[in-house]
């Protein structure tokens, strides 16, 4: 299945950049860097990062061979961007941190190679919650980072890039909820980056033990050197990791708000395991970035385990968002319910690949993936891949489905019939559209905060339709 | 009762056979570029087809072998015999056709099945056409129906006008490998206006030891004709597998239509690996009715070019993988231009550790406007040794597309057995007959005679199961 469509429809066309082979990635580790990384580091450590580079080495950039086709880098211009070289492992002392957000029971802020912030509330402390950087939790309990980072089931190995993050990552924060702890307020990691020529390699590991509840919600947002930039100043590499163990009876509630500006590169890893009874839903907003390829793997390990997935896609310009999910059925009597939605204006590009696996232990599954695309725009593109592999016939269900449609002209007609107008209600639909993950937004703040930005998003397309 | 039947039903077994036949012209095993040379010599051809030859074995040479379906490297280009003609001339008369040839496809019913209701025969002995007969009304009425490779020396302005352009031998491996060493296969050309009243029918078969097949089908239907092409296969069971490597090429010009049916049943050790693809122009209608029951391995998938506004595509593929079988097979619609509908509907059965695969692409185009297009895949497993996979491509590009998918995967529902067994059939009997329901899509689009084959069919490979 060819793919020769490059940048259709560019405003201006710029100077031709290189050929490439769509999946080169060009962005470089820093050998050296990480050497001097795993010199200073337990042996364990430096052999896990040099263990990953082997990998890096070895592996393509995309070793499924039924998304080959739909893959392409080609946006990301990454050959002068250089890793931050030690970025702190603590706040500044010297400096005040900044405030926790309203409602929030513990808060880790991180500004390119600052941490901005590290708070845990006193209530969540004496629950025994913690909060720590990668750096600290290494040397306040070298054992715990011991097996939260090398047991090698958080990161797929088959995965070049999560494999660069697992060698170079140069920042990171564990959160950990002990068992039977319910944490009724939710834990906020906020991420501000994308300084030109800049790489912020991230891990979060988040771990909640037997019985235990939390949610967390992680802001992805430009940084002040980033907005503060003139457009077009170079390009920013941020890679992140959510590495997730939700344990027997737990449940864990993620949401996340990605709004990096329009010269990043996002690459994500999630992958969570959970236990016998637990319960993991995610709540995923793509907006921002130049080009983000994101891959959550969802392993459903224990028995009677659940896993909810809601993500939502709002491309412009000349985005590409490129996401899988994988969703693994291995234990008895699990579920997975999984919803992609997308909204494209202008030449954006989604690619959602979904994949079920029921393994032949699953039985009982009932697993559901659909994937659903509004295309707004001639130029825009959506490709759907939704796909089964199942060795388990012994189901409750097992299914997909997907459409592409535009805005429905029925819905479209009854709202007019109200007397609003055709402007407004379009807006409403298509902001209703994408309302299954804004609903799902643990903090008051933050669900305001997400559809101010999907609103301003769609007026700003909006404009631009009407000035072109 | 006729010997049609018997085919599918219970008479496998004897086509489990090698006939020795004297072949009169072979090549050596293994492909070099004489070999192609060869087979063109052999047949005559004009130059520009020995050119299209040897650019496309000089293609399959570069192009690597596909690893996105798995197995396919056990196949061994060198063990393969390119060319066998079996007689001497392709023959008219059914009286002229040699005495032992004619003993197998007495044994395949073609006789029979010839007085009862075809239009035509195309029966295929190895590598050549050996025996073809076009009723008297159909060549009164122009239509052509012959060998590919008769065709090419009576209708050399049609067939170089159409060969290739559908499937150029760089599309894939297969493709490249079928165009430089194809042999047989039917040609049909339906002019403007007419409608072939019956089905056009061709028998194809396998036999000789690591002989390799590679026909080759080029139907070219003219503006506002009408056709019905059926396709059946059955091949002997040898110990070594043996390949298939056909190309299919449908050309619907504006306004016509076109309804390809196949029933595959290669036996159990046949690498079927075929490209089949039709253009469809403005307001024409292409259906592809594929079935795929037999064979090791099977890598297909039907597809239709949308090319003209208002053409319409519809697409039913059914598989059933049983013991060391895997079926890939599916279904791609490719809209490129205003106003096109497609339709794809799969069914697949798996079981006795069998492995079905639904692989398909569903495209609309820049340009390609007020597009509707549906998908449904449905699967059914019967036990939990066998396994089944879903992999749709959906690619938009444009904004007022009306797309829908759905892929269920299920079993046998205990409930409908338990059920049917409570009104007094056995446990093989309701399933069987749960099967024949869920594939029922496809039957009721068969002529009756095919149906009733079908279903037997399916019959037969159940007992193979549950007896």
């Amino acid at each position: 299945m060819p793919d020769n469509r490059m940048t259709a429809g560019a405003p201006a066309r710029a100077a031709r950049a290189p050929r490439r082979a769509p999946s080169e990635l060009t962005f470089n580790p820093d050998r050296d860097l990480i050497e001097s990384y795993a010199a200073a580091e337990p042996d364990w450590l430096a052999a896990d990062r040099r263990a990953a580079l082997a990998r890096f080495d070895e592996l393509p950039t995309e070793s499924n061979q039924l998304y080959t086709p739909y893959i392409d880098l080609r946006a990301a211009d990454l050959g002068n961007v250089r890793a931050y070289p030690e970025p702190a492992g603590a706040p500044d002392p010297a400096r005040p941190e900044s405030a926790s957000p309203r409602g929030a029971a513990a808060f880790a802020d991180f500004d390119e190679d600052r941490v901005a912030g590290l708070v845990v509330d006193d209530a969540a402390r004496a629950a025994g919650v913690t909060v720590d950087t990668l750096d600290g939790l290494i040397g306040r309990d070298p054992e715990t980072a011991r097996r939260l980072l090398t047991d090698g089931e958080t990161l797929p190995a088959d995965d070049r890039i999560a494999q660069l993050t697992r060698a170079g990552w140069n920042q990171g924060v564990v959160i950990r909820v002990p068992d039977r702890v319910r944490l009724d307020r939710p834990i906020v990691v906020r991420w501000s980056a994308g300084a030109a020529g800049t790489a912020l390699l991230t891990r979060t590991i988040v771990e909640l033990g037997d019985g235990a509840s939390a949610s967390v919600v992680e802001e992805l947002g430009r940084s002040a050197a980033a907005a503060g930039a003139a457009a077009g100043s170079g390009q920013a590499l941020f890679t992140s990791t959510l590495e997730i163990r939700v344990g027997r009876g737990a449940e864990l509630a993620v949401a996340s708000i990605q709004d990096f500006g329009p010269d990043h590169i996002v690459f994500q890893h999630r992958r969570a395991t959970v236990g016998e009874e637990g319960k993991l839903h995610w709540a995923l907003a793509q907006l921002g970035g130049r080009l983000v390829r994101s891959r959550v793997d969802n392993r459903l390990e224990g028995d009677r385990s659940s896993v909810e997935q809601v993500e939502i896609v709002f491309g412009a310009n000349e985005q590409l968002h490129d996401l899988t999910s994988y969703t693994r059925h291995v234990g008895r009597d699990t579920t997975g319910n999984l919803l992609s939605k997308g909204v494209l204006l202008d030449a954006a590009r989604t690619y959602l690949k979904g994949m079920i696996v029921i393994e032949k232990s699953a039985v009982g599954t009932d697993s559901f993936l659909g994937e659903f695309g509004m295309n707004l725009s001639r130029k825009a593109r959506s490709v759907a891949i939704p796909s089964l592999e199942i060795d388990q016939p012994d189901c409750r269900r097992a299914a997909h489905s997907s459409s592409v449609g535009p805005i429905d002209e029925a819905q479209l007609f009854y709202l007019e019939t109200r007397g609003i107008p055709p402007d407004d209600a379009r807006k409403f639909i298509v902001l209703g559209f994408l309302e299954p993950v804004v609903a799902r937004v643990p903090l008051e703040g933050e669900r305001d905060r997400l559809r101010e930005l999907l609103e301003a998003k769609w007026d700003a397309g909006i404009a631009r339709a009407a000035a072109a | 009762m006729t010997a049609t039947r018997e085919i599918v039903t219970d008479r496998r077994e004897e086509f489990a056979f090698h006939d020795d036949i004297v072949y009169l012209r072979e090549t050596k095993r293994g492909l070099t570029r004489e070999t192609v040379e060869e087979i063109s010599g052999f047949k005559e051809e004009p130059d520009w087809m020995l050119q299209l030859r040897l650019r496309a074995y000089d293609h399959f040479l570069q192009r690597p072998m596909p690893t996105w379906t798995d197995g396919l490297d056990r196949i061994d280009f060198d063990k393969i015999v390119y060319y066998r003609k079996p007689s001497e001339r392709e023959e008219k008369s059914w009286d002229d056709v040699p005495d032992q040839i004619k003993a197998t496809f007495e044994r395949l019913g073609i006789p029979e099945a010839e007085r009862k209701f075809l239009a035509g025969v195309g029966a295929q002995y190895d590598s050549e056409v050996v025996y073809h007969s076009v009723r008297e009304e159909l060549s009164k009425i122009g239509v052509v129906f012959m060998g590919m490779d008769q065709g090419l020396k009576e209708y050399p302005d049609i067939v170089r006008k159409y060969f290739g352009t559908v499937v150029p031998a760089e599309d894939n491996k297969f493709s490249a490998l079928n165009s430089a060493v194809w042999s047989g296969g039917s040609f049909v050309y339906v002019p403007k206006g007419v409608e072939v009243p019956l089905p056009l029918q061709a028998y194809f078969r396998i036999n000789g030891e690591n002989t390799g097949q590679f026909e080759r089908t080029l139907i070219v239907v003219d503006e506002g004709a009408k056709v019905h092409y059926i396709e059946g296969c059955t091949a002997p069971i040898y110990a070594t597998d043996s390949l298939h490597a056909a190309v299919v090429e449908v050309v619907a010009l504006p306004g016509s239509k076109v309804r390809y049916t196949t029933i595959q049943n290669w036996s159990n050790d046949v690498y079927n690996l075929v490209t089949k693809r039709a253009h469809a122009y403005e307001n024409a209608t292409v259906e592809w009715i594929d079935a795929n029951t037999g064979s090791r391995k099977t890598v297909k998938f039907p597809s239709i070019y949308l090319r003209g506004p208002n053409a319409t595509a519809d697409i039913i593929s059914v598989a059933v993988a049983g013991k060391g079988q895997h079926q890939d097979t599916g279904a791609k619609a490719i809209h490129l231009a205003p106003n096109t509908r497609s339709r794809i509907v799969s069914k697949s059965v798996s079981k006795d550790g069998g492995r079905a695969t639904y692989r398909g692409q569903l495209k609309v185009s820049p340009g390609a406007t007020n597009v509707v297009a549906s998908v449904r895949c449905d699967a059914l497993m019967l036990d939990d040794i066998s396994r089944s996979d879903t992999y749709p491509y959906i690619d938009i590009q444009e904004d007022d597309t009306t797309m829908t998918h759905e892929a269920t995967v299920g079993k046998v529902s205990a409930d409908q057995v338990f059920y049917l067994m409570s009104r007094g059939l056995t446990e093989n009997e309701a399933t069987n007959l749960i099967v024949q329901g869920f594939l029922e899509v496809f039957t009721k689009e068969l002529p009756m005679e095919y149906a009733i084959e079908f279903n037997r069919l399916v019959k037969l490979e159940m007992e193979g199961s549950l007896g």
